[in-house]
């Protein structure tokens, strides 16, 4: 099963996140997920919510393209996650800057939301740059969007599994899976928000799941600069989903 | 097929109840034209959405958040429905027809006919049910006219269980019968804003005559679940409740087949929409017109605005996006008090906002007119806020562009206990 880690750029300090982030690079992992800082995360708890407000204090656009070759250099694919408002009066603008800065893609957690009747605009922007979108939708999105999304792209996909990041309502995750392999065919996907444990983990991979999104699970170790408790977060995930 | 065939009574045919009442509930949110936005937090500190893990039962926080398009209903939950009156009829208004000289056809669906009267009933015994399976000893909830509260107190009877009733003031005021029934019920009801919660507390003592509303009382609900540690049921607007209405859609369906009939246009009230969305729903994928009809006096449709905003005043739920006159706003003391509302479910409000669903709005001297029409004419007094829908169903059939159509109408309750409306 694949791994992405989400990590609030820079969070909670230039040099805190450089340190953290160099100590996932040599494990065995997929995706890196760099989340641009903005001044509303609706969807985002409180945790990850958090994360934002010390990122912007703390942002660099030399910094991020330095940190994004790094990680290219391991092989590892890395993805801007970002917030439509961020760049809505200036999309090509801002697709532009993603693209110089190096990152493979792009993730929109609300582009079939808040922007729903600007999506293909901003679909046809960010392919025109040579950037990856991929399609992010919860398991509220009605079918007919879900395809249309699918049809405008070929990447895997994102599944949001919790209404939003870092907490947890009772799911039928079954139900959801099935409903939502159906229509995505063979595409990868990717399942993150609300996932912190062992348990959690097991439970989607034996789903089927292709793999796994995680981001508020290590917020509170970097916060606390605890290293070790980092680590032990990282190896669970890396052998829960590689082992 | 047979001329007379709405002369005789189903049974005749073999049609029994439980080919009428659903095995399933519907859930729209699959079917929807575009997502829903999701409901989204607002306050910096701490999640409202993680916080409905202590305010909701967990089945229905589960179907708030489902993709399935069908809940299967549990076999105890369609013994108390058939308990308490499902199927309920759908019944063609000749005599209405006649008085209107109208030459299509009018059909109502009677949720009047329910034990508690209205389809409030429809939502609060699954809520009540799923509660009292896992182990909550109480509910809380708020009720404007009075019909949720009612509803909301035999549910909780009927499983065992007691209920808070957090009463709107004006209200409480108004319909002393209701807040007797309630107590019928076995529930416990209380005037909002109330000394029962620190918001409440607030309130009175800036103004201790306070009318309330309906969003006041939400909060409050919401605020003495989670300081006792219970369960809020919800009476509208929320996506769960609208798949728990359905069944009156489902049913409607089922009725109009063996009838032989196809509606032309949909007609039904909105408060928060539950009855109007649970009966139209099932039939969106058919190109029949839909007409929602709200309170002149609370003009969600012609001056609310769509965009994220609070369900209760003080903001202890997340916001959800939907047409909405603003969570501070104060309706005047109208008398449909279940139309009293800022706001409107979510799917209702996108199917709104995108011309789907048509709207219409009716001031209350007109809804008291077609109360009188209906009661003289069908027999039934309708519910002053299910007279809104009938109002705006006799302005359709009096226009000559509608001759000869098929109209449904939901009728959501019944008026029996509102009749002061005429006054004292
Ligand atoms: C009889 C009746 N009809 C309609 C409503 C409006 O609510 P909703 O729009 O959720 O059906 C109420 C609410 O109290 C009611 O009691």
């Amino acid at each position: 099963m694949k791994l992405a880690l989400y990590f609030t750029f820079p969070y909670p300090s230039r040099d805190a996140f450089e340190k953290f982030l160099k100590r996932t690079l040599p494990l065995n992992y997929e995706y890196v997920e760099l989340g641009i800082p903005t001044e509303h995360p609706y969807y985002d708890g409180p945790t990850v919510r958090k994360t934002h407000g010390k990122a912007l204090e703390e942002f660099s656009m030399n910094l991020l393209k330095d940190t994004v070759h790094m990680i290219r250099r391991t092989g590892k694919k890395v993805y801007a996650l970002a917030y439509c408002n961020l760049f809505e009066n200036d999309p090509d603008g801002f697709m532009s800057s993603m693209k110089d800065v190096g990152f493979d893609g792009l993730i929109l957690p609300d582009l079939l939301t808040d922007y729903y009747s600007m999506r293909k605009d901003i679909a046809s922007s960010v392919s025109s740059h040579e950037l990856e979108l991929i399609p992010f939708f919860n398991s509220t999105t009605p079918d007919a969007a879900i395809n249309e999304i699918l049809g405008l792209t070929s990447s895997w996909v994102y599944f949001g599994l919790q209404p939003s990041t870092g907490i947890r309502v009772p799911l039928d995750i079954p139900s959801m899976y099935s409903r939502i392999r159906n229509i995505c065919g063979e595409r990868e996907i990717i399942v993150g928000f609300g996932i912190n444990s062992a348990g959690t983990v097991k439970e989607l991979r034996k789903i089927g799941f292709d793999g796994i999104a995680v981001g508020s699970a290590f917020v509170n170790s970097m916060e606390n600069d605890d290293q070790e408790a980092f680590d032990i977060e990282m190896r669970m995930l890396e052998s829960e989903t590689h082992g | 097929m047979y001329k007379y065939n709405h002369f005789i009574p189903l049974f005749m045919y073999g049609v029994k109840n439980k080919d009428i009442i659903p095995e399933q509930w519907y859930n729209i949110t699959p079917d929807l034209p575009e997502p829903l936005s999701p409901p989204r937090d607002h306050d910096p500190e701490r999640s409202s959405i993680d916080l409905l893990n202590r305010i909701l039962p967990l089945e229905v926080l589960k179907q708030e958040f489902t993709s399935r398009r069908y809940e299967k209903i549990p076999e105890e939950i369609l013994r108390q429905y058939e308990q308490a009156g499902r199927p309920t009829p759908l019944i063609r208004a000749r005599n209405l027809e006649t008085l209107l000289n109208f030459t299509g056809k009018i059909f109502y669906k009677y949720e009047g006919a329910t034990v508690t009267g209205s389809h409030k009933i429809n939502a609060a015994i699954p809520q009540a049910y799923y509660a009292a399976q896992e182990g909550v000893m109480e509910v809380a909830t708020e009720t404007g006219a009075g019909q949720w509260g009612t509803a909301t107190a035999l549910s909780a009877s009927l499983n065992g269980i007691k209920s808070k009733i957090f009463m709107v003031n004006v209200s409480f005021r108004q319909k002393p019968l209701r807040k007797r029934i309630i107590e019928i019920y076995g529930g416990n009801v209380v005037a909002s804003p109330s000394t029962l919660t620190d918001y409440g507390r607030q309130i009175l003592k800036k103004e201790p005559e306070h009318p309330g509303t309906l969003g006041i009382a939400i909060s409050e609900a919401v605020q003495y679940t989670l300081d006792n540690n219970i369960r809020y049921l919800m009476g509208s607007v929320e996506n769960s409740v609208i798949t728990y209405q359905s069944i009156i859609g489902l049913e409607a369906q089922k009725q109009l087949e063996i009838e032989g009939e196809e509606p032309d246009v949909l007609i039904g009230c909105v408060g928060g929409g539950s009855n109007f969305s649970g009966f139209v729903f099932p039939f969106m994928k058919t190109d029949v017109e839909m007409i929602a009809s709200a309170a002149s006096e609370v003009p969600k449709f012609s001056k609310g605005k769509y965009r994220y905003d609070l369900i209760d005043t003080a903001g202890i739920l997340p916001q959800l996006k939907m047409i909405s006159l603003g969570a501070d706003y104060v309706p005047p003391p109208i008398y449909s008090g279940g139309l009293r509302y800022h706001g409107a479910a979510p799917a209702l409000s996108m199917l709104v906002n995108s011309g789907r669903i048509g709207t219409d709005e009716v001031t209350e001297e007109k809804s008291m007119e077609a109360m009188q029409i209906f009661a003289r004419t069908q027999g039934i007094v309708p519910a002053p806020e299910s007279a809104h829908a009938i109002a705006t169903a006799i302005d359709y059939c009096r226009n000559n562009e509608n001759q000869g159509k098929t109209v449904v109408l939901n009728v959501s309750g019944h008026g029996l206990l509102d009749l002061s409306i005429f006054g004292d």
